[in-house]
């Protein structure tokens, strides 16, 4: 169900003196699109790009990107905040004796990107002695194009008045439910405008709308001093607003408010061995952080070993390695509609794709950049390098890495049916995993037991944890096409200085067996 | 970075459009920040970077209605448009109902935290220090990753109340992880500073190595509840959890694990170990921070947890008013530490019949707010203690353990002399028990 969409004109004519009186306007500043806008910034790029190659680079390209921000926050009867940022810069990466090189500035003219070029040719300078081997790009064509994802509403031209009144309607959803103590909600957009040049004469022009909508209920029992929350079940994704308005946020804002009353009282959860059918919503990021961080190549290479960690998927693994069971496909794809990493062409210009990471439940191919796919003995990259921010130096990140269905309808039902005893695992929990990649653990928003073939009553303090290469062997159940969802995370950090990529997981619902389930609760 | 003079001529130029746009209260802020980094990685530097940036936040009221923005640039024109963006948010939002008058002029101590070189270290200079971590990890045979950083901000604040305020701070850090080329031991650590030149790269880099020469092979264990020594590291793995509870209106509202029973709060009980104390203050020598909270109450000494008595939560000025007290004077950072004199690492491992000692934590997540019970893993360094002595490293564990029982009155043993992981400082801790609930592979 949607919320009916409120126009400017019918807002103001019911609204007050004061708000007629006014309006937002749009983003004049935004990004200078057209002819000027691109003259400059090609101005700018150049003037970077011959500065660094005059000091000797033998690679060197630059992003100038602008980024728009909205926020708006609520809690309960009442907006707590509403806020909106733009940030522009440049960033800078040469390439000099083989060695890296990055300078960003705030300053966005031809005077700074010199400057800039200056700066990042020193680093990469004082630091060729250190470098024992020296960096080698994989080919890549020049590209000369313009690329953004498709929208149907831009989420900056809707009116601010229409987006606090989703927000306060799907508070109130929450809150009809009795026993809900509070909702926190929040709406943030995101216009990401990237302008990418290189020294080998790329000059590619994307934008990217991402839509974040999210809340999270709670149910306080003050006089035993005990209290539970339930968490929005759907997440970001690489759409405009029509994401706000086609998703049936208000079901799941009333459902949460009933699951986060149920949870006060729901059983405690019993240790042991179960099957589990995970639900897209949460098998989405098992994905994520058992396959989607264990097949980065940089991560093998040991190039994470001081933050995110190595991954126990080893250099020579592809085309060898038994990762699951045979009826696991996973593939890597920046080009699936609304995922939160799907893009044009990535931060070094190399056009996205899909491609296997693991086919019939073997272990193919890794997540590569220009620098790391020739360290497998490949020719091409597959396009992962991305940077958060113009000041951000562009690194390995993760594609959408998505579970393929099974290949005829399979039912959720037809998943619990000869389950004896099980649990149904929906939504986002709280999730940790080992450094390597093995051992993890998650819950869910929801969990509920399955007895029999049915799902039964809701338990409380439950999570599953398991081994990566022994979770993925035991799955022997997916969903079929009908039951593909695609959900993401917004905030995946790695890196230093950490950064943050929004990133998508397709998925059926699945089966694993003999599976541990914890209980949580106990101190 | 932007000097006193002209962060602060950048936020009068705001508010000053602000208020001709109608604004009837306003806050502005203008920082300027700048970060070098090396990061290295095989035994060699794989990227390095500078980045320099200047945020301009501009909050205004208008008939109690708020509205915010944000940009980056600081030119004539750009610092209007933000003033009148700011100000055409505020007058299509509803009602504010937390608004608080922003702050008249108030006293700031000056800060402790900035020294000029950190702002931008030497090219060479830096280079030359890991060259010296570099040779020290080759030296031993070992596959060297780290992260060298100096970082260095200046904040300019006025409202349109009257307050003026302008802090600097600088931070530089180090951390390596070591790794034997057998795939089998690893080893981490880390140190930082507001000084860059007092950070001790060699000191840091011989720690890693030797870690991860001695957590080689490890030999597994059954998960369950041990007895153990956290190292500094590793308090500071954890205890961000515990400081993110002491929000007085959370705790208030009955969704805290500071929360007690029939609406109350928890302050005034003997929660933790009686030998713990837990406060914050600006003028910390080895931890300075910022001398004022982010809603601009001046910072001064505040205590938290008194010999292990709750003593305070931290109230926002809003919550303040709401409860009709003053707002608290911090927090800005967390000095855990010991009421008694503290314990030498050597001495906790003497006094240990069985146990383990933990290096560090990784990927910790708050399982279960009610407890803050927390899970993870143990990461780069876990051995194996008995008859008081080191006998072997053990292969990793996850752990499900609630922060309020690990510092509980009957499980603190003994606390060793803080140590600098910003922003914390934070001792060894030696625990009766803490719960281990499978094992890992990973290395």
């Amino acid at each position: 169900m949607s919320i009916p969409p409120v126009s400017r004109r019918q807002f103001l004519a019911a609204g007050s003196a004061l708000l007629a009186a006014t309006y937002v306007p749009d983003w004049a500043e935004a990004f200078q699109p057209g002819a000027t806008g691109e003259a400059r910034r090609a101005e700018v790029a150049d003037a970077a790009l011959a500065q660094a190659v005059k000091l000797g680079a033998s690679y060197a390209d630059i992003r100038i990107n602008r980024y728009r921000r909205e926020s708006i926050a609520t809690r309960e009867r009442q907006v707590q905040n509403v806020s909106r940022s733009t940030s522009y810069g440049l960033g800078l990466r040469v390439l000099v004796n083989g060695t890296w090189g990055f300078a960003a500035s705030n300053l966005v003219a031809a005077a700074s990107a010199r400057a800039a070029a200056d700066q990042a040719v020193a680093i990469a300078r004082a630091n060729a002695a250190l470098t024992t081997r020296k960096v080698v790009l994989a080919n890549a064509d020049k590209v000369v194009t313009t690329w953004a994802n498709p929208i149907k509403r831009d989420p900056f031209e809707v009116p601010l008045e229409t987006k606090i009144a989703f927000l306060m309607t799907l508070n109130e959803a929450a809150l009809a439910v009795p026993g809900v103590s509070f909702i926190n909600s929040q709406l943030q957009f995101v216009d990401e405008q990237k302008y990418f040049a290189s020294s080998e004469g790329s000059r590619i022009t994307q934008r990217l709308v991402r839509t974040y909508p999210q809340f999270t209920t709670t149910a306080a029992d003050r006089a035993a001093g005990d209290f539970q929350t339930r968490a929005v079940v759907d997440r970001a994704k690489l759409l405009g607003y029509e994401y706000v308005e086609d998703y049936p946020w208000l079901q799941d804002a009333e459902r949460a408010g009933h699951e986060v009353v149920e949870k006060l009282t729901a059983k405690p959860a019993v240790p042991g061995r179960y099957d589990v059918v995970v639900d897209p919503s949460q098998l989405f990021l098992a994905i994520h952080e058992s396959v989607g961080h264990s097949t980065e190549l940089d991560r093998s290479l040991g190039y994470e070993a001081n933050m995110a960690g190595t991954s126990f998927v080893k250099p020579g693994d592809a085309g060898k390695l038994r990762f699951g069971s045979k009826i696991v496909n996973l593939v890597g794809d920046r080009t699936q509609p609304g995922g939160l990493a799907t893009t044009g062409f990535d931060d070094e210009g190399v056009p996205s794709e899909r491609w296997h990471l693991v086919r019939d439940g073997l272990f193919v191919d890794w997540q590569t950049t220009r620098e790391l796919a020739p360290l497998v003995g490949q020719q091409k990259s597959h396009g992962c390098l991305h940077a958060d921010d113009w000041s951000s130096v562009p690194f390995p990140r993760m594609p959408n890495v998505s579970l393929e269905p099974a290949a005829t309808e399979v039912t959720l039902d037809d998943l619990f049916s000869d389950i004896k005893r099980g649990i149904y695992v929906v939504g986002r929990g709280v999730s940790s995993i080992d450094q390597q990649r093995y051992n993890f653990q998650f819950g869910g928003a929801v969990i509920r037991e399955i007895t029999n073939g049915k799902l039964g009553p809701m338990l409380r303090d439950a999570a599953y944890q398991s081994r990566t290469p022994d979770f993925w062997a035991s799955c022997d159940g997916l969903g079929g096409p009908a039951t593909y969802r695609l959900w993401g995370t917004s905030a995946d950090g790695k890196g230093e200085p950490g950064q943050t990529n929004a990133v998508s997981h397709g998925c059926p619902p699945a089966r694993f067996r003999n599976v541990t389930v914890l209980n949580t609760g106990a101190a | 970075m932007l000097n006193r003079e002209d962060a602060l001529t950048i936020c009068e130029t705001v508010l000053a459009h602000a208020t001709a746009a109608g604004a009837e209260d306003a806050i502005v802020s203008a920082q300027s920040a700048v970060e070098s980094h090396a990061r290295f990685a095989d035994n060699r530097i794989t990227t390095s970077g500078r980045s320099a940036d200047v945020t301009i936040t501009a909050t205004v009221w208008v008939g109690r209605r708020r509205g915010a923005a944000t940009g980056n640039d600081a030119g004539a024109d750009a610092l209007k448009r933000l003033a009148d963006e700011a100000v055409q948010i505020a007058r299509v939002s509803p009602v504010h109902r937390e608004y608080v008058p922003t702050l008249g002029p108030l006293d700031y101590a000056e800060s402790r935290a900035f020294v000029a070189a950190t702002a931008d270290p030497d090219l060479n200079a830096r280079a030359k220090s890991l060259e010296g971590v570099l040779t020290t990890c080759r030296a031993a045979k070992i596959t060297g990753a780290g992260f060298h950083t100096a970082r260095a901000s200046a904040t300019a604040v006025a409202t349109a109340n009257g307050n003026r305020r302008y802090f600097r701070n600088s931070e530089g850090g180090l951390s390596i992880t070591a790794r034997t080329p057998d795939g089998t031991g690893s080893g981490y650590f880390a140190g930082d500073h507001f000084d860059l030149a007092k950070l001790n790269a060699q000191h840091i880099a011989d720690q890693a190595v030797g870690k991860a020469v001695r957590s080689r092979a490890p030999k597994p264990i059954e998960p369950g509840v041990y007895p153990v020594i956290l190292e500094p590291q590793a308090v500071s793995d954890l205890l961000g959890f515990l400081t993110g509870a002491f929000d007085a209106r959370t705790a208030d509202e009955g969704r805290s694990a500071l929360s007690g029973k029939d609406g109350k709060t928890r302050v005034g009980e003997a929660m933790f170990s009686e030998r713990l104390n837990l406060y914050s203050d600006p003028m910390h020598p080895e931890m300075p921070a910022a001398p004022s909270t982010a809603d601009g109450t001046p910072a001064t000494r505040l205590s938290l947890i008194t010999a292990g008595v709750l003593e305070n939560l931290v109230y926002s000025q809003f919550w303040a008013q709401e409860k009709k007290r003053d707002a608290t004077p911090g927090p800005v950072n967390y000095i855990l530490e010991s009421t008694l004199p503290p314990t030498a690492m050597d001495d906790m491992i003497k006094g240990m019949a069985r146990g383990l000692v933990i290096s560090r934590f990784w990927y910790v997540r708050q399982i279960d707010g009610r407890s803050i019970m927390l899970t993870g893993l143990t990461r780069d360094g876990l051995w194996w203690v008995e008859k008081g002595r080191i006998q072997y490293p053990v292969r990793n564990l996850r752990f499900n353990q609630s922060v309020l029982a690990m510092l509980a009155p009957w499980n603190v043993e003994a606390i060793g002399a803080p140590e600098r992981r910003s922003p914390l400082m934070v001792p060894a801790l030696k625990l009766s028990g803490f719960a281990f609930t499978s094992i890992s592979d990973a290395i």
